[in-house]
């Protein structure tokens, strides 16, 4: 088991490189029947003849013109890019719109694997009654455009055959069910489960991670406890079972176990813990003069040119994230905390944004390489160079709370290639003092401002700088040095 | 023609459990449609009014 690729999208690396540039993309390799591959800027999928038919099926049913699956048309023009790069000769040759950024359901808060899962069922449903299915159920096929999700594996889309079960039903436990059921029912979040295992959860960890009272939940003593015990009882007659089940299987009973599947997700909930909730609304309402200044030293940042991609790194609850966003195209909110990234995806989701990408990330332990080769999912650095950083309130969280030296801080800032807008608290500031409290004394001794602007000029050409009213604060704004 | 179609191991346990879990289902509603027989046999739970007026033009008590 396992699944298919796959992104529609940003960024460089292919693994191999065809005639004009071409590439395949590496996570795209599971599926035999379809195969994507770039080309300068531009997404393609090679089609096997039987990839080919499912497609030609799919567009008769209008499911193609449907705004919840990715923009597609064919594209045969896209085989001399190709030049040899596959095996056979695809029989045909699509095209599709790029994501702007490329994201993965280990740096999705809570709601946004939820609205994943609702949407792969939805689309499953509607296809369902036109008489197609789709082959897999992965998280790894949904992309956000800011906070609208978009299904981009055209591929998975089959003709339904005569008795056959929910192929998906197991990969739809392992990677969007159980991972929302650890984090409803028992608080923990899912994101390093996934992070750690390419393939999600299996029945039987997630039969031992639950209680005895848990299988009282709704929907958990069949998908979980059940579904260990059967996985585990015939483990090993797969063909003999396949048949059996073949001869029996009834497309209702298809539909109604994909409607109660929907029933069960629709329900789950999580909620980040009360002190988020309290911090999130004050950051929205609570305006100061450092506030004032801030907001506006950003504003004119961000207007200053057309943006294509700004990263707000300790984004917190988008105040910035949404201000960037008046300059520019794509905006990728990141917060380590998974709490105020959960809120921020339901306001955007609410107002139906789809500039803002809100994503909970670490950026001292980034999403690394994962998968076949450490290719299949790319690390965070591999999926597209933002042109403007934002990195407010971070510094300190960066040099005290992870211990990582100053020099590196601004090395990593440099490494980025854009522009920055930086903030640097200095000693005296009563969040820098929180946070030396517990340390012993005269350590981070490089965290100076002397010499954090001595490192920081090193490495760009610092174009302004202003110190907020209360005086613990200073903000700059630089470009990256030419050459 | 028998053979495996898909790319993905849909398991043989989670193929058994799709039917098992519809026909929990099937279960469930036969069991709901038998106590409701019950209950109204037992004279515990009103006749429904379809029922309730069938019932009545026959002149029973409708309880």
């Amino acid at each position: 088991m396992s699944y298919s690729e796959r992104h529609t999208s940003a960024g460089p690396s292919p693994s191999k490189a065809g005639p004009g540039g071409a590439g395949l993309e590496p996570g795209s390799f599971r599926d035999p029947e379809s195969r994507v591959f770039y080309a300068g800027d531009r997404v393609y999928r090679a089609l096997s003849p039987d990839g080919l038919a499912d497609f030609e099926a799919l567009a008769a049913t209008g499911l193609l013109d449907d705004e919840r699956v990715v923009r597609t048309e064919r594209a045969d023009d896209g085989v001399v890019a190709l030049g040899d790069l596959l095996v056979h000769q695809p029989a045909g040759i699509l095209r599709h719109e790029r994501v702007p950024f490329v994201s993965y359901p280990y740096e999705w808060p809570f709601s946004m694997l939820r609205d994943a899962a609702l949407l792969q069922l939805d689309l499953l449903l509607a296809a369902l009654e036109r008489d197609m299915v789709m082959k897999d159920s992965t998280p790894y096929n949904v992309q956000f455009k800011g906070a609208r999700p978009i299904f981009v594996d055209i591929g998975s889309f089959e003709r339904m055959r005569e008795g056959e079960p929910w192929v998906g039903y197991r990969q739809f436990c392992m990677l969007y069910l159980y991972p929302l059921l650890l984090q409803s029912l028992k608080g923990v979040p899912f994101q390093p489960w996934l992070r750690g295992s390419i393939d999600g959860i299996a029945p039987g960890q997630m039969r031992a991670l639950l209680s005895f009272r848990d299988r009282f939940r709704r929907g958990v003593f069949t998908n979980v406890f059940l579904h260990a015990r059967l996985e585990r009882r015939y483990a090993d007659r797969p063909n003999q079972v396949k048949q059996e089940v073949r001869r029996v299987f009834k497309k209702e009973l298809f539909v109604s176990n994909v409607r109660k599947m929907r029933r069960l997700v629709e329900r789950l909930a999580w909620n980040p813990p009360e002190g988020v909730w309290t911090a999130y609304g004050e950051r929205n309402t609570y305006t100061d003069d450092d506030t004032r200044r801030k907001e506006d030293f950003v504003r004119e940042v961000a207007r200053a040119r057309d943006w294509r991609l700004a990263w707000d790194v300790g984004a917190n609850n988008g105040r910035y994230s949404r201000i960037a966003a008046e300059g520019a195209a794509t905006v990728v909110a990141f917060d380590a905390d998974q709490g105020p990234v959960e809120l921020l995806y339901r306001d955007l989701r609410g107002e139906a944004d789809e500039r803002i990408l809100a994503l909970t990330m670490n950026v001292a332990d980034p999403s690394p390489g994962l998968g076949w080769r450490g290719l299949e999912r790319r690390s965070l650095a591999d999926r597209g160079r933002p042109d403007l950083v934002l990195a407010l309130a971070l510094v300190h969280h960066l040099c005290i709370g992870a211990n990582v030296p100053m020099s590196e801080v601004v090395d990593w800032f440099a490494s980025l290639g854009a522009a920055l807008v930086v903030e640097f608290p200095t000693r005296e500031d009563p969040m820098v003092k929180k946070l030396l409290a517990p340390k012993r004394e005269g350590l981070h001794p490089d965290y100076e401002i002397d010499f954090f602007e001595r490192r920081l000029g090193e490495a760009f050409d610092v174009e302004r700088s202003a110190r907020l009213q209360s005086g613990t604060r200073v903000l700059y704004y630089a470009r990256p040095k030419r050459g | 023609m028998t053979t495996v179609l898909a790319y993905l191991d849909p398991g043989s346990g989670s193929m058994i459990l799709q039917i098992i879990a519809g026909g929990l289902a099937a279960v469930a509603v036969t069991a709901k449609l038998y106590w409701g027989r019950l209950m109204r046999f037992l004279r515990i739970r009103k006749e429904e009014p379809e029922a309730a007026k069938a019932e009545t033009a026959r002149g029973t008590d409708p309880g």
